[in-house]
């Protein structure tokens, strides 16, 4: 681990540590399995989407999202499954340093971090290569919709902090667990960062060509097609899709897609679009409160202006 | 009003509207507002709230599924999660654990000063702070650590210990034999098979001064909220396994509740016609937001505990005094400091003792 050399840090002990081993399921056989999670909802209906702007005041723009699980077990200390909580923050745009090259257009960086606490295994302070493979994933849903002509000379930094992120695969099953597994869960992660960060630029006020949304759809072993899918109500996956919509234009900024689709991904990708349209709907109730909430601000802020303490200078 | 009027002002005023003001000028813009003499009304700082006035606390526990305990922590506009996780470091992995073993029999008497040793030389307790999550302009994510990222977990890491707030026999996993080996008559004797690790991470979504408060709060939520799985030694598997049943977890049984109060310390621009005169320019402001911080040099933070006693607030223990940056806070005001910090200790309690 890396982390054990970092001198700017608190770090664990040099032995190393390991995630508790709990007793029933080493010992009973089939403890494990009654554990495991269902798909409660049918396959074109999408889990519930909490999406909030504006977390971040200092920020320029900043949104909050979170997709909550359905069950929480209270017989068991084992966390059934996880939940997707994702923050966003934007910085910007602002004037390029000195040293920086001569830019025309809006430069986009977007840096994307799990907590250590954010996933079934700690995970150290040091970036990853998965983080870093969804930061530029992002950046490219990103940068089909900012109209980056209008910051000349300036950039603007899209930071997603993921507090609790979708799994790849139920734990439980095995090959899962050393984290080598399918990734689908990563597909989840990033549909949930491009519609939390799309939300974020629209607080902060960049100008876009359309909004941006995220939706994933999979297959399954016996070839149904399922939207949303949690990765670990799903034992079967074959193949799964995530896309970045632009619903009103109807095109495509970001597609990622795993696994085995077969012969037609068209259905796949279409699929995933719908679960986009979903997202774009709780993004558009979003803007809206959020034009309201500026709208009442500028009224009680000249209300304001009219008893303040008086200054010269 | 005269404290800031500058000799250029004989030119007709000029206005700013209040956030032009702030940017330019911070400094006057908060004496201005301090020095406010408005009738009947105490003095407002900018951000609306009295000298004395700490902000509001919301605490939120329990909300992250993969952490033994979390807590969300807001302070106004600083907002911190908080996420606790224990994982288990074998005794086979640990160098010198003779050294602590023998203590282990004798649980009744708890050598505080021997435990803050083994816990530092185990680090058992692994705080870390992460800034750079877009939560201010300052703090821009691919940087290492900025030297005030450093100093705040060490602050905190120190304050951990200091404290003595865990205890040691909580962390400890211990394995009795069925029967002694060296004589089977005797009490069997308890062998330590390993110690739980908490990881202590602290995400801050937004930072708006005061960072070092939110944080100690959030992780003392978090810990409060915190339940450790029973963990046993298997004898016949070698190892040590945990139950995942809910009631024979404990919760962490924590030494008190020191809570921190930090102030800063505003220098107001004295005028020097009058020679030091009657008038208040100096201010201690409770709870610092950002803006504040910005312009005041000298801070003092007051931790202090009164879970001790059975009086309440009238019966407190000091933990820790923190000063620096300035000479305006003597021994009078500290005393005042410390009247505020016990204040603050009974909100907090209120705060942090919210069920989920």
């Amino acid at each position: 681990m890396a982390a054990n050399t970092d001198r700017r840090r608190i770090n664990a002990p040099s032995g190393g540590t390991s995630a508790p081993v709990f007793a029933k399921t080493v010992l009973e056989s089939g403890y494990l399995q009654s554990l495991r999670p269902n798909r409660t909802r049918g396959p074109n209906e999408l889990r519930k989407t909490f999406l909030q702007t504006g977390i971040v005041p200092s920020a320029s723009g900043s949104a909050y999202l979170e997709v909550p699980t359905a069950s929480s077990s209270q017989s068991t200390l084992i966390p059934p499954t996880s939940s997707l909580k994702i923050a966003a923050s934007i910085q910007g745009p602002k004037p390029l340093p000195r040293s920086a090259p001569f830019s025309p257009t809006l430069v986009l960086t977007t840096t994307v971090k799990f907590a250590p606490f954010a996933t079934r295994h700690r995970r150290g302070y040091i970036r990853d290569s998965a983080e870093r493979d969804l930061g530029v994933h992002l950046e490219t849903a990103l940068r089909g919709v900012i109209i980056g002509e209008r910051w000349p000379k300036s950039g603007v930094e899209v930071v997603i902090t993921i507090l609790e992120g979708d799994e790849d695969a139920w734990w439980g099953d095995s090959g899962a667990e050393g984290g080598a597994g399918s990734g689908f869960g990563l597909l989840n992660v990033l549909a949930g960062c491009i519609t939390v960060a799309s939300a974020a630029i629209m607080d902060a006020g960049i100008d876009c060509v359309d909004m941006v949304a995220g939706g994933v759809a999979a297959v399954t072993g016996d070839g149904q097609k399922v939207l949303d899918p949690c990765p670990a109500e799903h034992q079967d996956l074959v193949a799964a899709c995530a896309v970045g919509y632009l619903a009103s234009r109807d095109e495509i900024t970001e597609i990622w897609l795993k696994g085995d689709v077969g012969a037609d991904p068209d259905e796949l990708i279409e699929g995933a679009t719908h679960a986009a349209l979903g997202s774009v709907s709780v993004l558009r109730e979003v803007l809206l409160e959020n034009m309201e909430a500026k709208m009442n601000i500028t009224k009680e802020g000249s209300k304001r202006k009219l008893e303040d303490v008086e200054m010269t200078g | 009003m005269a404290a800031i009027t500058t000799p250029s002002n004989t030119a007709p005023a000029l206005t700013f509207p209040r956030p032009i003001f702030a940017t330019v000028a911070p400094h006057p813009f908060l004496q201005a507002h301090l020095a406010a003499t408005k009738s009947s009304k105490t003095p407002l700082r900018a951000n609306n709230r009295t000298a004395q006035e700490f902000r509001r606390i919301g605490v939120n526990t329990g909300s992250l599924t993969h952490c033994n305990g979390s807590a969300v922590v807001r302070l106004g506009n600083t907002s911190a999660v908080c996420g606790v996780r224990a994982e288990i470091l074998k005794e086979e992995d640990v160098q010198g654990t003779a050294d602590f073993a023998p203590s282990t029999g004798s649980k009744a008497q708890e050598h505080v000063e021997g435990e803050r040793e083994e816990f530092e030389s185990l680090r058992l307790l692994v705080p870390n702070v992460e800034l750079s999550t877009g939560s201010t302009p300052q703090h821009i994510p691919g940087n290492a650590p900025s030297s005030f990222a450093q100093t705040l977990i060490t602050r905190v890491r120190s304050l951990l210990l200091s404290t003595s707030l865990v205890r040691l026999s909580d962390l400890r996993i211990l394995y009795t034999p069925p029967s002694n080996p060296d004589d089977p008559d005797a009490e069997p004797e308890p062998h330590l098979k390993g110690y739980w690790v908490l990881y202590m991470d602290i995400f801050y979504i937004s930072i708006d001064g005061n960072a070092f408060d939110a944080a100690w709060i959030a992780i003392l939520a978090a810990l409060k909220n915190s339940v450790i799985p029973h963990a046993f030694w298997e004898e016949e598997l070698e190892t040590i396994l945990c139950s995942d049943d809910p009631s024979e977890a404990h919760p962490l049984a924590l030494r008190g509740l020191p809570v921190p109060s930090t102030f800063a310390v505003f220098e107001g621009k004295r005028d020097w016609n009058e020679s030091g005169e009657d008038d208040e320019v100096d201010w201690v402001l409770s709870d610092p937001d950002a803006f504040e911080e910005s312009v005041c040099k000298e801070s003092v933070c007051v931790v202090v505990d009164c879970s001790g006693g059975k009086k309440g607030t009238k019966d407190g223990i000091l933990n820790k005094l923190e000063k620096s940056g300035g000479g305006v806070v003597d021994r009078e005001a500290i005393k005042g400091l410390v009247k505020r910090a016990v204040d603050r200790w009974e909100e907090v309690e209120k705060a942090t003792n919210v069920k989920p």
